[in-house]
């Protein structure tokens, strides 16, 4: 089996609809293609707070749910509410919740392509 | 198939004691055994679904037998190679478009969408089927009363996933980012639930179902179904929503459901409870996990992309909508210039049919009526075929277009957006080259 191809052509629509304006440089990872496979936390990208995502994240499912899609900080923050409110996640500590929300919403943002 | 994440026994493997308190937030005592001050013992019981007595004696960085155990039946390699892999805890799989050429769909091009655990196979003679609820006579069946002592029926039925088409939406709704492989149309042969429900004896009470399976939530909570969907009375009666117990001739695979699923063609795959224990006659609109919120829900109204909607101003999906898949050619193929070739795929659209399939090789500039088969029965997908002359050399897309007995067609562009990407129904496309 394979990783995503792009056949879908309501995507490519979408994409070129909706291609940012602004292409933001930043020295980060923005694509799950690009992880190095042997980085500690594959497949989620390097950043602060990576390692609160990870074991977060990983009791319960696997971390391709995270970097299937990226998502604006909002939606981040609706769904750690709804794994703890309706999944059974642990709720994490006040200050271990806001690092996670910050990787999530900084590091696989809505530009990132799962 | 990609590389997986780390799973748990990885994790314990390169530093167990950082591995349970990040979780299961355990810190154990100065000896390095038991839990300090509990911190820990609850989460930890909760995955185990019990206690621990002993924990005081618990070794610091063990992790939990019952955990290291876990042996999973189902392999990757149950599936065809070009399948789409978006996620292996909890499974779910696609096909590639042009998997989806067979009429009948086999098991190893079969898209897979879990929520759950992928449970361990129930023994036939272990399973029942509880029948509960606005119902006069409870019934709990055997796997060997569904065989002898109901009609059974055999059909063909399109059971789609109700986001697919999700990866189109922009912003992407969070969810697996399906494109178009979350669809599948096998042959399934059952016993139909209305007959199971008359036997039951339905009150005038009776309005809605909710079903139950044996798999398990991600969490380990053995309390908390995984998902639990279900339907309409009217859509439950229906001759077609069956307790389906063969899939494609021979005892349906685990990953779909063994030994017993329902299957609601044309709505949402989710009605199609897997490993299905139990149908709870409701007397109002089902309220498990999956049925609020959210989840399987779209607006009332329109919605502007990426709006935040009120969850009162949701209401539950109903069935599937008219859409069609290019299997033919594979996409980036090459052909030669000036000779035909058969273009093809299959449509469907939800509890209705399809009358009128077109395709477009010039952009949707000019649209041609290509051979559409009649479907073998009710809610079977259809074939479709065309031969077409790409006049040069060149880039060329394929765009297919299908309407159905009601008057609906795809729409060119991707339809209203919703907050959890269901129901995308645009137009496939597909490029080919002509040398």
């Amino acid at each position: 089996m394979k990783t995503r191809v792009s056949t879908c052509g309501a995507a490519f629509a979408a994409l070129l609809l909706a291609l940012p304006a602004v292409a933001v440089a930043q020295d980060r990872i923005t694509r799950y293609a690009d992880v190095p496979q042997d980085f500690e936390f594959y497949p989620l990208p390097p950043g602060e707070g990576v390692d609160e995502v990870y074991y977060g994240c990983i009791a319960c499912h696997s971390l391709r749910t995270v970097t299937n899609g990226g998502y604006s900080r909002a939606v981040w923050d609706e769904l750690l509410d709804w794994m703890v409110e309706n999944q059974g996640m642990m709720e994490p500590e006040p200050d271990i919740r806001a690092v996670m929300l910050d990787y999530l919403a900084t590091y696989i943002g809505e530009d990132w392509e799962g | 198939m990609p590389k997986k994440d780390r799973g748990l026994i990885e994790l314990y493997h390169d530093d167990p004691e950082r591995a349970e308190y990040m979780v299961f937030g355990r810190k154990a005592g100065p000896d390095r055994r038991g839990f300090l001050k509990g911190a820990g013992l609850a989460s930890m019981g909760a995955v185990l679904g019990t206690t621990i007595p002993f924990s005081a004696h618990m070794p610091a960085g063990l992790l939990p037998g019952a955990l290291a155990e876990t042996i999973n039946e189902f392999m990757f390699d149950a599936k065809h190679a070009d399948m789409i892999v978006h996620n292996d805890r909890p499974v779910n799989v696609e096909a590639a478009a042009h998997l989806l050429d067979d009429d009948i769909t086999p098991f190893d091009k079969h898209f897979i969408r879990n929520n759950g655990t992928m449970p361990m196979p129930m023994s036939k003679a272990d399973w029942r089927l509880k029948i509960d609820g606005e119902v006069n006579e409870e019934l709990e069946l055997s796997y060997d009363q569904l065989m002898n002592e109901f009609e059974h029926v055999t059909f063909r039925a399109q059971l789609e996933c109700g986001g697919n088409g999700r990866a189109g939406f922009n912003p992407l709704p969070r969810g697996n980012p399906w494109m178009i492989g979350a669809i599948g149309n096998s042959e399934w042969t059952g016993v139909r639930v209305s007959d199971i429900l008359r036997r039951a004896g339905l009150k005038p009470s009776a309005v809605y179902t909710g079903h139950y399976s044996y798999d398990e939530h991600l969490s380990g909570d053995p309390d908390r179904p995984s998902i639990s969907r279900g339907g309409p009375i009217d859509k439950m009666m229906d001759p077609h929503t069956i307790v389906a117990i063969k899939m494609n001739g021979q005892d349906i695979p685990i990953e779909h459901g063994y030994p017993a699923r329902i299957v609601a063609p044309g709505w949402a795959g989710s009605v199609s409870q897997k490993w299905v224990t139990r149908i709870w006659v409701r007397d109002r609109e089902h309220d498990g996990p999956g049925m609020t919120g959210l989840s399987y829900r779209m607006p009332r109204f329109p919605v502007a992309p990426g709006t935040e909607v009120a969850h009162e101003d949701m209401m539950v999906m109903g069935a599937m909508v008219v859409k069609s898949a290019i299997t033919n050619p594979v996409a980036g193929a090459e052909v030669r210039a000036g000779a035909p070739f058969e273009i093809r795929g299959q449509a469907w659209a939800g509890d209705n049919h399809v009358v009128r399939m077109e395709t477009s090789i010039d952009f949707g500039a000019t649209w041609q009526t290509a051979e559409l088969h009649a479907p073998p029965n009710r809610y079977s997908w259809q074939r479709w075929r065309q031969t077409i002359i790409p006049p040069q050399s060149g880039y060329y897309e394929v765009w297919s277009r299908a309407t159905d007995n009601q008057g609906n067609s795809q729409p060119m562009v991707v339809p209203g957006w919703n907050p959890r990407g269901y129901l995308n129904n645009a137009c496939h496309r597909i490029h080919f080259t002509a040398v």
